[in-house]
C-alpha cells in the first residue's frame, strides 16, 4: 500500500443481489487499486430453510429470494424439482406461457435497470421516463397473475393461471406501445453525448476475463461472448425459438465490454423479448395448462420421488443455476442449492472496478445490475493517519452528478436544464 | 445448423454418452457413477443433455482437467454441496459448448469426502471463476478447500462463528447451530 | 418563526433495507415515480436518516442489520415516525424459519424506544397504492406528536 492509498468501504446494504453486498476498496487518489467484496449482510439463509420445507412450499420461498427477478427463480426450482421428481411432460401451453411471463420479467428488469444507470450518472428525468414507462409492463403483469412483483405462476407440472385468448389484445397493445416508445428512449440513452461521455470505456470487462471468471448475462455478452441459456440450452418455449444472443456489434457498436456496451446488450434484448412474447402469444398451442389438476396428487408425487436435476435459466443478469435433489424417504427438499447471475459476476466485478475512479465506481457497479440507490453509507478510512471519516450515500452520487456537470460544461453545452 | 466453433474446425463436439465414455477410458476406476439425462422442450421436442458423473475424491482434479480438453476455457455455473450422513457430497456443474447456437451440455462432476477427513482439493486455480463458490462451501459445510488461494469466509462473516456449518445436518453440528435458529412464527419474538 | 404547515407535510424519508427481497424496495420506488408521483405531495427519499421524518423499512432483519438499524433509527431526529413495508418487516413472512434472521422489525425498535411510532403496511409485496395511503398515515401520526392533532 503506497503512502497516498486509503481503504473506503462502502455497503453493506445493496438490494438487488441476493446477499447485498459490502464493497472495500483500496484508493489511491481518485483511483482504485484492489476492491474486495464482502456479501453477507442480507444473507437470510433461504437455502437451509428450504431444506426444510416441501417441495410445493419452497415454490414461494424461490419466488421471494429475489423481488425483481422472482419469476427467474421460481422458474429455476420448478424446473429442477420436476426433472428430479421425473415429471417431463409438461404441457406445451404451460411452457409458452412460462416463456411469456419470464420475458415481461426481462423487459421489466433491463427498463428499471436503465432508470437506476441514468439515475447513478444524475440524469433523474430520464429515471422518471424509464420507470413511467416500465408501468405499462408492470400492468400487463398484474393483468395476467394478478399481482405487480411476485406472480406465484408457476408450478410443478404447469402453470397456476392461463393467458386466455381475450386477455390477448391487452398484452399486444403493449407490445406495439413499447415498439413505439422504447426506441426514443434508446436514443435518449444511446445518442447523448454525456451518457457516451460516462459509459465508454468505463468499467470494461475484457474477453478474457470475462472468460475466465465464468461471468454471465449482459455483463458477459457486451464484452462479446456469446453465452446465453435461452439459445444455448433452450427451455420451455425457447425451444421453438431460434435465437441468437444479443451481442453490441449487433447494433454497430464493438464489443469492448464497458459499461456503453452492456447498455447496448440490454437496450437490444428489450426488443427481443418483444419478439418472443409475440411469438409465443402467436403460436400458442391449445391444451391443458397443468400436468395434473390435483395440487395434492402433485405434491404426493414429489413427496415420494427421488432423484437430482439442476434448473437452468437465462435471468435478466444472466445464467441462473438451482440443484435440487429429493429423496423417497424424506417429504422436503433434501438439498438445494441456488447460483443467481450476480454471484458469477463477483469476480468479473473486481476486475471491472479496479482502474475505475471513484466518481465512476456508481455507475460501474451498476453495469452488471445490482441496484446501487441503496448504497447506505460510505467510511473513508485515511490510509496515513488511520482517521476515519463518514461519506454518505448522498455525497457518493453527488460526486458521480459533479462528474457530469463537468463534462457537460466542458462541452460548453449551458447548464441547468436541458435533461 | 451451422456452428461458429464447428465450422472453424477447432473442436470435435462429444454427445453426452462420448463425454461420459472420455471419462471412463481415462480415469478408469476413479470414476464411480455415471448418467445421462436428457429432456426435450417446447413443440419441437428440442432436446438437451445432463450429463452427471461421480469420481473418487484422489481424481477430482484429473476430471476437472480432463472437461477442459472438452471445452475450454470451462464455464463453472456453480459447485452445490450437501450432507449426506457420513460423507458430504460436492458437485460442481460447469458447461461446455456454450457459445455454439445451441447443443450447450451440463456436465456435473461430483465427489465425496467423508465427514472424519473434510477435506477436498480446490480447483480455483484451473477453473478461476470458481474461487466465490468454493469459499461459501468451506463455510455452510465444513470442509476445507485445499489449496484455495483466498479462504476467508464470505457470507457468514458478520453473522455465525467459524464453525458452525449450517448445511450440516449431523446431531453434533445441529445442536451448535440450534441456538441461532429463531422460529419467530412458533416462540415469538 | 413558526414554518408553514406545509412544511410539515413535505415528508422527507430514509429507505433502508433491513434484509429483504427487493419487491418492497422496487415498490416504493414506483410509489415516487410518475404513475403515483408522491414527489407532489414534497415526500422524496434522502441520503441520510439525519435528514429524514420517517424511516421507510423494509424486509425481516438480518443478523448483521440487527444493530445498524438501531444506529439508523438513533441517528433519526424527533419526532420520528418508521412506516414498515411488507410483510416480512412485519412478521418476517416466509423466512420465519432461520438461523440468520432475528425477527421483525418492530422488536428492535421497541428494545431501544418503547414509544416508537409504526404505521404498518402488509402485503408482499405492497401495492404503491397501500405505500401512500401509510405515507399519509405517517402525516397524521406526525401531527399528533407535533401536538397539532
Amino acid at each position: 500500500m503506497s503512502k497516498c492509498s486509503y481503504t473506503l468501504p462502502i455497503g453493506p446494504v445493496h438490494p438487488a443481489l441476493k446477499e447485498p453486498t459490502m464493497f472495500k476498496f483500496v484508493m489511491d487518489g481518485e483511483i482504485v487499486k484492489e476492491v474486495d467484496v464482502q456479501p453477507g449482510v442480507n444473507h437470510r439463509g433461504i437455502e437451509f430453510i428450504g431444506m426444510r420445507r416441501n417441495p410445493l412450499q419452497v415454490l414461494h420461498l424461490a419466488e421471494r429470494i429475489c423481488g425483481i427477478c422472482s419469476i427467474v427463480h421460481q422458474y429455476a426450482f420448478t424446473m429442477a424439482s420436476e426433472k428430479a421428481a421425473g415429471i417431463n411432460d409438461i404441457p406445451e401451453r404451460a411452457q409458452y406461457i412460462r416463456t411469456i411471463m419470464a420475458e415481461l420479467e426481462r423487459i421489466h428488469s433491463h427498463v428499471l435497470w436503465a432508470g437506476v444507470a441514468a439515475h447513478e450518472l444524475g440524469f433523474d428525468t430520464l429515471l422518471h421516463w424509464t420507470w413511467k414507462l416500465r408501468e405499462d409492463v408492470q400492468d400487463v403483469l398484474e393483468y395476467i397473475s394478478g399481482n405487480r412483483v411476485n406472480y406465484a405462476m408457476y408450478y410443478q407440472g404447469g402453470v397456476r393461471r392461463d393467458i386466455s385468448p381475450e386477455k390477448i389484445p391487452r398484452i399486444k397493445e403493449m407490445i406495439s406501445a413499447y415498439r413505439r416508445e422504447f426506441q426514443k428512449l434508446a436514443d435518449a440513452f444511446l445518442e447523448d453525448p454525456l451518457f457516451k461521455h460516462r459509459t465508454v470505456n468505463v468499467g470494461v470487462l475484457t474477453k478474457k476475463d470475462a472468460l475466465e471468471t465464468s461471468a454471465v448475462g449482459p455483463t458477459t455478452r457486451g464484452s462479446g461472448v456469446p453465452k446465453d441459456v435461452r439459445v444455448d440450452q433452450p427451455y420451455g418455449g425457447y425451444a421453438d425459438l431460434d435465437l441468437k444472443p444479443c451481442l453490441p456489434e449487433q447494433m454497430g457498436y464493438p464489443n469492448t465490454g464497458d459499461t456503453y456496451a452492456k447498455t447496448v446488450v440490454r437496450i437490444l434484448e428489450v426488443g427481443q423479448s418483444l419478439d418472443i412474447i409475440e411469438f409465443c402469444l402467436d403460436n400458442m398451442p391449445p391444451g391443458p395448462i397443468r400436468w395434473e389438476m390435483n395440487v395434492n396428487k402433485v405434491l404426493m408425487h414429489m413427496k415420494k420421488a427421488g432423484g437430482e436435476a439442476i434448473g437452468m435459466t437465462e435471468a435478466p443478469r444472466g445464467e441462473m443455476i438451482h440443484y435440487v435433489r429429493l429423496d423417497p424417504g424424506d417429504e422436503n427438499v433434501s438439498a438445494w442449492k441456488v447460483r443467481a447471475s450476480t454471484y458469477n459476476n463477483i469476480i468479473a466485478w473486481q476486475k471491472m472496478l479496479v482502474g475505475a475512479q471513484i466518481a465512476d465506481v456508481a455507475i460501474v457497479a451498476a453495469s452488471i445490475d445490482p441496484c446501487i440507490g441503496c448504497m447506505d453509507r460510505v467510511t473513508v478510512v485515511d490510509g496515513e493517519t488511520g482517521k476515519e471519516g463518514v461519506m454518505t450515500k448522498e455525497d457518493f452520487y453527488r460526486l458521480s452528478v459533479r462528474k457530469t456537470r463537468r463534462l457537460r460544461r466542458m462541452k460548453g453545452k449551458p447548464s441547468g436544464g436541458g435533461w | 445448423m451451422m456452428e461458429p466453433a464447428e465450422a472453424d474446425g477447432k473442436i470435435k463436439r462429444l454427445t453426452g454418452e462420448e463425454i461420459v465414455s472420455l471419462f471412463r477410458e481415462r480415469l478408469g476406476d476413479g470414476v464411480v457413477d455415471t448418467r445421462v439425462d436428457v429432456y426435450t422442450n417446447g413443440v419441437r421436442k428440442k432436446p438437451f443433455e445432463s450429463v452427471w458423473i461421480r469420481v473418487k475424491r484422489e481424481n477430482f482434479r484429473d476430471a476437472v482437467k480432463l472437461l477442459a480438453e472438452v471445452h475450454s476455457p470451462l464455464h463453472i455455473s456453480v459447485a452445490s454441496g450437501s450432507d449426506i450422513g457420513d460423507e458430504i457430497e460436492l458437485i460442481y456443474h460447469f458447461q461446455v459448448y456454450w457459445g455454439m447456437g445451441g447443443g450447450q451440455i451440463s456436465v456435473s462432476i461430483g465427489s465425496r469426502c467423508p465427514k472424519s477427513d473434510p477435506r477436498f482439493p480446490s480447483v480455483s486455480d484451473l477453473v478461476p471463476g470458481a474461487i466465490i463458490t468454493e469459499r461459501e462451501k468451506q463455510e455452510f459445510l465444513g470442509v476445507v478447500m485445499e489449496g484455495i488461494p483466498d479462504g476467508r469466509q464470505l457470507f457468514l462473516s458478520e453473522s455465525l462463528p467459524p464453525d458452525v456449518h449450517p448445511w450440516r445436518k449431523d446431531e453434533e453440528e445441529l445442536k451448535k447451530l440450534e441456538k441461532y435458529i429463531r422460529n419467530v412464527h412458533d416462540e415469538g419474538v | 418563526m413558526k414554518l408553514n404547515k406545509n412544511f410539515d407535510r413535505a415528508l422527507w424519508a430514509f429507505h433502508v433495507n433491513t434484509g429483504s427481497c427487493n419487491g418492497c424496495d422496487i415498490e416504493i420506488v414506483a410509489a415516487l415515480t410518475p404513475r403515483y408521483d408522491v414527489e407532489r405531495f414534497g415526500i422524496k427519499l434522502v441520503g441520510s436518516p439525519r435528514h429524514a421524518d420517517v424511516l421507510i423499512m423494509a424486509g425481516p432483519v438480518t443478523r448483521a442489520m440487527a444493530p445498524r438499524i438501531k444506529r439508523i433509527y438513533n441517528q433519526t431526529p424527533d419526532p420520528k415516525v418508521v412506516l414498515v413495508v411488507g410483510n416480512c418487516g412485519n412478521t418476517t413472512g416466509v423466512y420465519y424459519e432461520s438461523y440468520n434472521i432475528l425477527g421483525p422489525i418492530d422488536h428492535f425498535l421497541k428494545q431501544i424506544d418503547p414509544d416508537v411510532k409504526i404505521v404498518h403496511i402488509p402485503g408482499c409485496p405492497p401495492r404503491p397504492e397501500a405505500i401512500i395511503e401509510g405515507a399519509a398515515k405517517a402525516w397524521l401520526v406526525l401531527e399528533e406528536l407535533r401536538g397539532e392533532a
